[in-house]
Parts: structure tokens; sequence; C-alpha cells
């Protein structure tokens, strides 16, 4: 490794955290960028340098590509890494980022273009034979109810620059698609700058599977297995694993060659997924992330590799060696700091108290730390736990087991919720689909059992029992006072007079 | 001391009647538990009742208990005695927000009769958009926000009153 020296990393969070380990692990010197709402977020202590590049609005800071090339080239960085999410697939960035004479470690702006556009990557798919599902790249009222009179509601809208469920929305009937068509693209417009929509048929039960591929600049290219990604709330995976249960060989074979053909045709240097629909005995080409994925450390337990190391060492321009065999069953959930029975809304917080799960083939990427501040600026992710198992029910076990040790106090999260999904009979039956949330856990609560120890332990905090520091500690990031509080007729302690 | 879950109209009534070193007696909706309560170094406390242990450790907010308990993490708030006589259906439902985040549409306009399930405004926040809907019948007393505008968590968006007849209307939010 001697072409990269130094390194930023253009992104946050966990993933900016995981990327600083990986480069570390080759020598390589690491520089995290910061907006104002994570000045003080305590993974930044894991980088060799901070550099603050702007207010905490994304616009203004992670999504600045201005700021943070310029950033980049005051600290003499020779490479930048995107991450995921932000600036990870917008070519004027990795462009920018070449152009300004340092690596982009992803693939190339071009290959980037045709991939991570799903309307010309749709296109590059029928042009190499890989199976699509059915839609159109037109999104005007009259061309989507054409389409629907065709193939029948309900249809999906989708954008053209879209990731992670935004700018996507299901039309059920006629009636409801002007408006769907207008917050879509209201909602593209907003996330990527870009409103542009297309249409597809909606599947009834589909599955998510996705190919893991990696390419060197010298034209090899090989796929690193399959990841299950069906259990989605809002479209968004939150559970991921690998391999895909059920699947048999000859069809994961032909999904491996679809995602070659096509990452092939694209140029494809670096990480990047091909995702598909699996419907029964038929698959069809979803669309491709031209970048690495948050679920990535499934394929990682699974192979032994290290795919961020991998990307660094083939933008550096070393070759790839062959995959080695994959082991086991890697199995992954997202924690958000969410509400998991309020349609996952967003939640903020501060951690009081945090406790993680550690053992045996449980892995856990986070950047949580006591004190950090979880705001709603940003994608609500607190870190991801992942277990591995030398099959699916020794990985599933494991994560049951990891899951019940998570605790955060300050921040409300997913995480018993996550329990009680992969604990349930319809996940260890392995089950899959993208519609299992919403056919199984709707209308989801907590177990009466947690429920009744946050009684017992309200009681406990009611007579001051859990020490000064939380209650000062949350006293300190709680917002503005209100005028009257019914806990001070309760309190025995002073503690809420103090400021 | 009684007890409900912000969005949720459950309410627990809880007591803690004695503690006799680590053993608690709790009474939770009438039913009394004995609970093991062993307290750790790092705050935290064990909680053992019913057959199950539980670790779990809370703080009191100015106007709620945060609780994690185990793998959940709850907010419980504190529900005012109820004050004899008042009547139910007159009680003016809020539409609030039910996360910090951003207006960007009001749909409806003061003075205008809304029906059960009919969107009220769409709110932003992390880049998705929600839309409100009333859950009942009545009529808009008062829009207390624009589009644009910035909003925390629980601040009043819109106020329904009722139509002159029952069923008393209420709000609340569907993801779109």
């Amino acid at each position: 490794m001697n072409r990269i020296r130094k390194l930023l990393v253009a992104n946050r969070g966990e993933i900016a955290l995981r990327i600083i380990r990986s480069a570390r692990t080759l020598g390589i010197e690491t520089v995290a960028i910061y907006s104002d709402a994570d000045a003080g977020a305590s993974y930044l202590a894991a980088a060799d340098e901070t550099c603050r590049i702007g207010p905490p609005e994304a616009a203004s800071s992670y999504l600045n590509s201005e700021a943070i090339i310029a950033a980049a080239r005051a600290v003499k960085a020779d490479a930048v890494h995107p991450g995921y999410g932000f600036l990870s697939e917008r070519p004027a960035f990795a462009h920018a980022v070449v152009e300004g004479g340092m690596i982009f470690v992803g693939p190339s702006a071009a290959s980037m273009a045709v991939l991570g556009d799903k309307v010309a990557a749709r296109r590059l798919a029928i042009q190499s034979g890989v199976p699509v599902v059915p839609g159109i790249d037109a999104a005007d009222p009259a061309s989507a109810r054409a389409f629907a009179g065709e193939v029948g509601f309900p249809i999906l809208i989708k954008a053209a620059a879209g990731g992670g469920g935004r700018g996507m929305r299901v039309v059920e009937a006629d009636r409801d698609l002007d408006g769907a068509l207008e917050a879509a693209a209201r909602e593209a417009q907003a996330a990527f700058g870009d409103g542009r929509l297309f249409i597809e048929k909606y599947l009834a039960r589909p599955r998510h599977v996705e190919v893991q591929m990696l390419g060197d600049q010298y034209g090899k290219l090989v796929a690193l297995g399959e990841r299950d990604c069906s259990i989605q709330r809002r479209h968004q995976k939150i559970i991921e694993e690998s391999p895909a249960p059920g699947l048999d060989d000859a069809m994961r074979t032909r999904m491996a060659q679809a995602a070659l053909t096509l990452f092939r045709a694209a140029a494809y240097i670096n990480a990047g997924t091909a995702e598909f629909l699996v419907d029964g005995a038929n698959f069809y080409f979803l669309e491709a992330n031209a970048r690495l994925q948050v679920e990535h450390p499934v394929t990682e337990m699974r192979f032994g590799c290290d795919l961020v190391a991998a990307q660094l060492r083939i933008a550096a321009g070393e070759p790839i060696a062959d995959p080695p065999a994959p082991r086991g069953h890697a199995i992954e959930c997202r924690i958000y700091a969410e509400d998991a029975e309020r349609s996952f809304q967003p939640v903020a917080g501060r951690v009081l108290y945090l406790n993680l799960p550690a053992g045996p083939g449980v892995r856990i990427d986070t950047h949580l730390a006591p004190g950090l501040e979880i705001s709603t600026w940003y994608d609500g992710m607190l870190g991801k736990l992942v277990c591995w198992g030398a099959d699916r029910a020794e990985a599933r076990e494991r994560l049951v087991d990891a899951l019940s040790e998570f605790s955060i106090l300050g921040v409300r999260h997913t995480a018993s919720f996550l329990r009680d999904v992969i604990a349930s009979k319809g996940f260890r039956e392995a089950t899959l689909s993208t519609r299992f949330l919403g056919e199984f856990f709707d209308g989801w609560r907590p177990d009466q059992a947690d429920i009744t120890a946050g009684l017992i332990a309200c009681a406990i905090a009611a007579e001051g029992g859990f020490g000064a520091e939380y209650q000062l500690a949350a006293r300190s990031s709680n917002a503005p006072a209100a005028a009257r509080s019914p806990w001070e007729q309760l309190s025995r302690f002073e503690l809420w007079s103090r400021r | 001391m009684r007890l409900r879950r912000p969005g949720d109209p459950q309410e627990f009534e809880v007591e803690l009647n004695s503690r006799d070193g680590a053993t608690l007696r709790v009474r939770i909706d009438g039913r009394e538990i004995e609970a093991r309560a062993q307290p750790l170094a790092d705050g935290s406390t064990i909680l053992t009742f019913d057959g199950r242990r539980i670790r779990v450790i809370a703080s009191r907010r100015r106007d709620s208990i945060i609780v994690s308990a185990g793998p959940a993490s709850f907010e419980f708030l504190p529900v005012a005695e109820r004050r004899a006589g008042a009547a139910r259906s007159l009680v003016t439902p809020e539409i609030s927000a039910p996360m910090p985040g951003k207006v960007l549409k009001v749909l409806v306009r003061e003075g205008d009769r809304v029906d059960s399930g009919q969107p009220l405004l769409v709110m932003e926040a992390m880049k998705m958009e929600t839309t409100l809907y009333a859950e009942g019948a009545g009529v808009v007393k008062r829009i207390a926000v624009a589009a644009g505008d910035a909003v925390e968590h629980g601040a009043i968006l819109i106020e329904l009153s009722p139509v002159s007849d029952p069923p008393a209307p209420g709000s609340g939010s569907r993801d779109s």
C-alpha cells in the first residue's frame, strides 16, 4: 500500500468509524469530517485528524461536496472514501475527487452514473439480458395510468436517483395516483436533489436478495455470495442474512451470473451490489448500489474478509484474489432510534447509559458512546448487530441472545422489536418476504414482562433510586423546561431545581 | 402514580408499597408483584420478578420517566387526575408533532370541516414524509403552523373542535 497514505472519510457515525478502523489496519492515516451536530461525537477520536465541514444541515455539511473536497485538499489527503448514503452515489462527487488529484474509493464516475441511476441501470440490465420487473421510465399521470391499466394496481413509484425507500410510494388505487406522484417527486427532490421517477409493477410477496460484487482495475470481477434482505420497514432493510435461506444452488448461480454480466457491462471497479427481487422461481433485477452497503458485514462474517480493506486495496491499484470459500451463516439487524409502535417514527435523545453485547460470533458496528447526542438531523441508525454461526439456527440464537444484552437509556430504539422478530416462528422458519413485517408484526406491542420491569423501574426512579448522575445527565440534555412539572410534587430530591 | 406511554391510551397504576432491603413490593394495576432489586456498579439494577430477570435503569426528566428494561426502552408520562364531571366530548383534540421535523404542507384551513381519515398536514423528518390524519370528524379550530416551519416533538400543529354531535374527534398519525 504505497499509493494511499492519507484517507479522508466523507461520512459520519458508524460507517465513518468502520472505515477508519480498516484504514488503520492498512497503515493509512485517517481524517474524519464532522458537522456541528457531530462535533462532540466520541467516534471522532478514532481518526488521526478531524476537520469541521459545516453546520448540522446535511446540505451544508455531509452533502457539501465543495467543502469536503476543500477539506481533503487542505489536509493533503490522497484518497476519499464516501461510505454509504450522502455523497456516495453522486458521480459529480467522484469526478470532483479525481479532478482534485485524489483517489475516489469506489467505482468510476462513469460506472456510477450508469448503475447508480435506477432508470439507466434498468436499461442496461434489459440490454444485457438480465430480467427486470415490468415497468416504465415515465412517471407522468397519463403514462402511469396507462401502465396500471396494463398490469393492474398496485404499482410502485420509485425515485430514479433513490435509495432507502425515499421517494417511493405504493399506489393501491387510481384515486391515490396523483397525490403519490406528487409526494414521491417532492421527497426525491428533497432527498436526492433529483425529482425524476419511474414506475414498476408491484410484486405480491417477493424476497429481496442481493449479490455482493468486487472488481479490480484489471478487469477481474467476483461475486461474494448473496444476502437476503427481505425484512424491511418503510422499504428499508432492517434484517439481512447470508446465505439466503432456501434458495437453490442453480438459482444462486444464475443470480451471480446476472450480477456479473451487469457489472461487467458497466465496467465496474470496487465494491458494489446487484439487488434482485425473487418471486418464486423467478428473479428480477431491482437496482444496483454503486457503493459499499450498510449490510456488508454479513458478507464479511461469512467470507472472513474485510470489504473496506479490499476497497482501499483496489483503489490503490492492487489486483483482487479469488474470494475464500464461505462458511456458516451470518445475520445482521439494524438498530434504529425509532418508535417501533408508531410507524417507526424517528426519535431523538442522548445516550445516558449503554450496554453493548459481545461474545463468540458477535459483532457490533456502532458509534454509540455514553453522552452521544442522537439528533434527527441524520439517519437514525444506532448500530448494526451481526452474528455468525455454523448454521442459521446458531446465528439466529446468538443474535436473539445478543439483542437481549443490548440496552440504551436516553434514546428509544428498536432492539426489543428486533429481538421479537428474530425470535418469532415466521423468522425461524424463514418465511421471508418484503411484506414480512406488515404481515406478522403490524400492531406489535412490547413484551409484557419488559413493560412491567419498566413500570417497576419507574417506581424506583420516582423514589430517586437510580443515582443522582443519571438524573442530572438527563436534565442537562433535556429540552427547555416546561413551566410546571408534575414530578416536582412527587420529587423527594431537590435535584430538579438545580441547573 | 398513574402512568401512560406517549401516544398510547393504556394507563398503568403503579405504587411502590414497601422496600425491604433488596425486596420491593410493587402494585401494578391491582396486582402485587414482589421483585428483587440488585443494584449494579454501573447504575443499573437487575430486577427479578415472575421468574424473569431484567436489567433496568431509569431517569426522571422534567415531565416523564425514561426507562431501559433489557433491550426495551420506554418513556412514561404521569397522568393527571381527571377532574370530576369533565365531559370527554368537550376535550379539544390537538394534532401534535409525532417527531421533530418540518411542516411541508398544511392541507386544511381554519373553519374547514374534516372527516375521519382525512389528511390534515404533511411533515418531514429525516427526509421521510409523514401525513397526519384526522381520526374522527371535526372542525379545524386553529392552525398553529405554516409550511416551512420547524417543529419540536409534541408541538401543537392543529386544533380541532368537535362537530356538534358525538363522537368526539381524535387525532393520530400513520405513515403515508
